[in-house]
């Protein structure tokens, strides 16, 4: 009882430290860098409004908005599409034809030109966003390219000259400097509300399934993440802001040479993206305006610029790959090093020592190692008496979603494989697999290297199709879902190689699982955040697990056990009704085996838990049916007892 | 015969596209990064030959040998400093900043002081077999064409001999499979990176020599050229030099031919958007599923 005491009380602290943190960050999410450059912008714009820095400022603005848009595009979710110039082309070109041919004056024409844009991101985003990684960068580079040709081909948007404009950003008539100022205000303006947009989207629960989706779409899939729809909510964004910066480009310096749509414009926004820092919104407006302004620095720059760029790009990677933004919240945390120490050191004392809790969770295994291995068996017996703490915690991470499931589900499966065959060229890798599982408890797949037990677990779980057969999952049929429908009709899964998102906290791992926005659009997210949510519900889920004290660790600190603690956390906290578990013992030593056991066992009591394992004596231990794979072929299906006493298994299994 | 000369005209740049693609996929295999400034290299080569022997009157092989030994410095310096510090340091940098930018950053700051050394003109190293084309019924064979060809088969194949058949190769090739278990059987992984990154820096140099008779280049010529080769090793996989080669060939000959039968203006076009086309309709295919993963 001590242990759930603990348990409670260190969840309790992490409950009360979300709530004294929320209580203390006042501001609303990107409220900050939005007045920064609201206010510096006003500032420098109705003060050096005619001057030289006043132009260059509001030049830089125009990029500006465009580099704000790939910072979350291309450097928080790695989505690399070398789109932009060309929709900066759009917004330009399209205001610069409306204003001249057919009158519209520039701010009509560029709501016009931005809605547009919008529509064709739209269309060549659902072909394009098909790719993903280098194909996605290759297949949009070809974008410039063509622009490009078209453009000095054709007379109508003045070719290699370029096209005029006759009206100016300033909607009203009035002196050149109240257009000037005017201009130059609204271009802030906009800057401040891409920047607002593109903040308030990275800081929400969706910023957290980009940055999962930039790491690695497969892990991110399997998550929930609806990959295809966020890739293509993604290409749109970065078009949408580059015809908003085209838009004001061509409303402020009334005239668009052929070079915005050149290849060199892509470059030059790449590089002032990854100067200020690739994955921050302020960073990258600060990288439009070091570049823009270097250009003007001294006459020598300004001949070399092309030196002074490709050194400053160089030295500024080198020192942090996150940028001059980087540099700066390096300099930061330095400086606020030693206070925040010190106030670390305090909450710990009062908190007590962390390596109370190892020793609590320690007491299981110990208490286990007394029982004779044949006595432990199948999983309830355990759960009862030793780890009945435990069980009452995991039940209270279960949703309403695995409520319904779990009624009665002992007497109808809730999976069924049927009749599955999967090849890979000519390569037979399942062989008319057929089993059913119910809605609790707890099954082991074994068989040796290359039976096909990952390729099963795939199919069931990761939408690998198979070349035949059918996977019914609570009476639907579910063999050519995807990846994030499964997981939302409540399969998780943990892999072989422990696949955790790196330069996160343990409890954003988890709370990825958490997110439910599978149905939410990026923008919904400007709104309302759900992150606090998805957060609280990851605290209750670690601390359940009595791994509270982990939940502000990141994930490549921790130990292999941990990890692999990390990955079931985050497979349990969405309250999963099919649990697919894939090695979970390998690299782990015997004591943290059982421990393991323990908790496997407690689970299966509310969940259907398949276990794949290389470890016999783990799976007899805890499972409670057996199936063996060899070749492909399903050779075994039976209780413990048959498994240890079948000669199939005996020589398949142990006498190799 | 314009189908015959057109297929000469396409194999020609093909194959200078397919030694870039070959130089870019072969160094990607051992460093995982992308050499966007193979292209600058191979003007370099061209304009520094040309600088060193019309403007500073040193004969001709030793402007080639001059050149090609300040390229072969440059790219040691270039990796024992910037590649040294950014991939072999405590903290080695990963992803897409490693993979496109450290090159990229390398590939202005050549070209900035290309501005300088040599300023903004076209130039073109000498033609090093001067004369008129050489005709074969109604096939027109361009010496300088003939050069390219022939330089094309013999470095190329040298490569193919040096992997196929030496040790160091086999290291290579183990390197590109998996660089981490390449490490542990005790094969110095960074040492074939520095190897791999002056020698191919050599070689750009030396195609953008015999190349440049044929085109002309100026400081900026090196962008387009690297694309090429980032064009044609990206249809490899990246990491087939084989494949790359092959792509190179192919997307040289599409281009003649869209040149000549399509439209001169918009042939280059049409030959974006088809390979555009090409990498969505097969993207497993053409090897881009692997190396999405590296």
């Amino acid at each position: 009882m001590n242990q759930f005491l603990a348990a409670s009380s260190r969840a309790f602290q992490w409950s009360s430290a979300v709530a004294s943190s929320r209580a203390a960050r006042r501001a609303p999410r990107g409220g900050i860098p939005t007045v920064i450059v609201l206010v510096a912008g006003a500032i420098i714009v109705l003060n050096y409004g005619l001057l030289y820095t006043g132009s260059v400022f509001v030049l830089s603005a125009c990029y500006a908005i465009v580099t704000a848009g790939m910072a979350v595009q291309i450097g928080f979710s790695q989505q690399i599409a070398f789109s932009q110039s060309v929709f900066f082309g759009v917004g330009a070109y399209g205001v610069a034809m409306l204003n001249t041919h057919y009158n519209i004056s520039v701010l009509p024409a560029g709501v016009i030109m931005v809605v547009a844009a919008g529509l064709v991101a739209l269309l060549l985003g659902s072909v394009v966003t098909r790719a993903s990684g280098l194909a996605l960068a290759v297949a949009t580079l070809m974008l410039p390219l063509i622009a490009v040709g078209y453009v000095s081909g054709t007379g109508f948007l003045g070719g290699p000259v370029g096209a005029p404009l006759n009206g100016t950003l300033w909607p009203g008539s009035g002196s050149t400097t109240l257009i000037a100022l005017g201009g130059g205000l609204i271009v802030v303006v906009l800057l401040a509300a891409v920047v607002f947009i593109a903040s308030r989207i990275l800081s929400s629960d969706i910023g957290l399934e980009l940055f999962v989706l930039g790491v690695d779409e497969r892990t991110a899939a399997s998550l929930g993440v609806r990959t295809p729809r966020r890739k293509l909510e993604l290409f749109v964004l970065g078009c949408v802001c580059a015809a908003l910066g085209g838009v004001a480009y061509a409303g402020t310096q009334q005239f668009v040479p052929e070079t915005v749509i050149d290849p060199t414009t892509e470059l030059a926004l790449l590089i002032m993206l990854f100067i200020g820092g690739r994955r921050s919104v302020i960073g990258a407006v600060i990288g439009a305006l070091v570049i823009q302004y270097l250009q003007g620095a001294s006459n020598w720059v300004s001949v070399n610029i092309l030196i002074v760029e490709g050194l400053l790009l160089t030295v500024v990677l080198l020192v942090d790959p996150e940028g001059l933004s980087g540099i700066v919240a390096t300099g930061i945390a330095w400086l606020r090093g030693k206070s925040a120490l010190a106030v670390a050191g305090a909450e710990l004392a009062a908190a007590g020592t962390p390596a109370g809790t190892a020793d609590a969770g320690r007491e299981a295994p110990d208490e286990l190692a007394g029982l004779p291995l044949s006595s432990v068996g199948p999983a309830g017996a355990l759960a009862d008496g030793t780890l009945g703490i435990s069980a009452v915690g995991i039940s209270a991470v279960g949703d309403g979603r695995q409520a319904e499931g779990t009624a009665g589900a002992r007497d109808t499966a809730l999976l069924e494989v049927r009749g599955v065959f999967k090849e890979y060229g000519g390569l037979s890798v399942l062989h008319d697999v057929s089993l059913a599982l119910p809605g609790r408890g707890l099954f082991a797949l074994c068989g040796p290297n290359g039976a096909g037990k990952t390729t099963l677990l795939n199919v069931i779980g990761v939408s690998v199709a198979p070349s035949s057969g059918e996977i019914v999952f609570a009476g639907a049929d579910i063999t050519r879902r995807a990846p994030h429908e499964r997981f939302y009709l409540g399969i998780s899964r943990t892999f072989q190689a422990v696949h955790l998102i790196k330069g996160r906290t343990v409890l954003d791992n988890v709370a990825v699982a958490c997110l439910a926005s599978h149905t939410a659009s990026i923008v919904t997210r400007i709104g309302r955040s759900r992150l606090d949510a998805a957060r609280a519900k990851a605290a209750r889920t670690l601390a359940d697990l009595d791994m509270a004290h982990l939940a502000d660790r990141e994930v490549s600190s921790l130990t292999l056990e941990m990890q692999r603690m990390v990955e079931l956390a985050r497979a349990l906290a969405p309250g999963p009704r099919l649990l697919l578990l894939d090695e979970p013992a390998s690299g782990l030593s015997e004591e943290q085996r059982q421990r393991l056991a323990t908790l496997l066992a407690t689970l299966a009591e509310r969940t259907c838990v398949l276990l794949v394992e290389h470890d016999l004596a783990l799976v007899a231990q805890v499972s409670e049916r057996i199936f063996v794979l060899s070749g492909g072929h399903l050779v075994f299906d039976g209780g413990p007892a048959d498994f240890r006493a079948s000669p199939v298994v005996n020589s398949l299994l142990v006498g190799s | 015969m314009k189908f015959g000369n057109l297929l000469i005209a396409g194999i020609t740049t093909g194959s200078i596209y397919a030694m870039f693609a070959v130089c870019v996929s072969v160094w990607y295999r051992v460093s995982n990064i992308l050499n966007l400034a193979v292209g600058d290299f191979a003007m370099v080569g061209a304009l520094g030959v040309d600088n060193l022997y019309r403007v500073k009157g040193l004969p001709l092989p030793v402007a080639v040998v001059t050149t090609l030994v300040v390229v072969a410095v440059f790219a040691y310096v270039y990796d024992q400093v910037v590649l040294r510090i950014a991939q072999d340091g405590r903290r080695p940098i990963e992803g897409i900043v490693v993979t496109f930018f450290f090159t990229f950053a390398l590939s202005f700051f050549i070209d900035g002081a290309a501005k300088v050394l040599f300023g903004t003109d076209v130039h073109a190293a000498p033609t090093l077999w001067s004369g008129p084309a050489l005709t074969l019924g109604s096939l027109n064979f361009e010496r300088a064409g003939l050069l390219v060809l022939a330089c094309a088969i013999i470095i190329g194949g040298a490569f193919w001999l040096y992997i196929r058949f030496t040790l160091g190769g086999k290291a290579l090739e183990a390197s590109g499979e998996n660089s981490t278990g390449a490490r542990i059987v005790g094969i110095d992984t960074r040492q074939y990176r520095r190897l791999i990154f002056v020698g191919t820096a050599v070689i750009a140099a030396v195609f953008g020599i015999v190349e440049s008779p044929i085109t002309g280049f100026t400081y900026l010529s090196g962008a387009t050229i690297s694309l090429t080769g980032f064009l044609a090793a990206a249809y490899g996989g990246f990491r087939k030099p084989g494949r790359a080669l092959v792509a190179g060939l192919f997307i040289g000959v599409l281009e003649a031919m869209l040149g000549g039968y399509v439209s001169t203006q918009y042939g280059d076009t049409v030959l974006y958007a088809i390979l555009a086309a090409a990498i969505l309709a097969w993207p497993r295919a053409l090897g881009f599923e692997s190396a999405v993963s590296g």
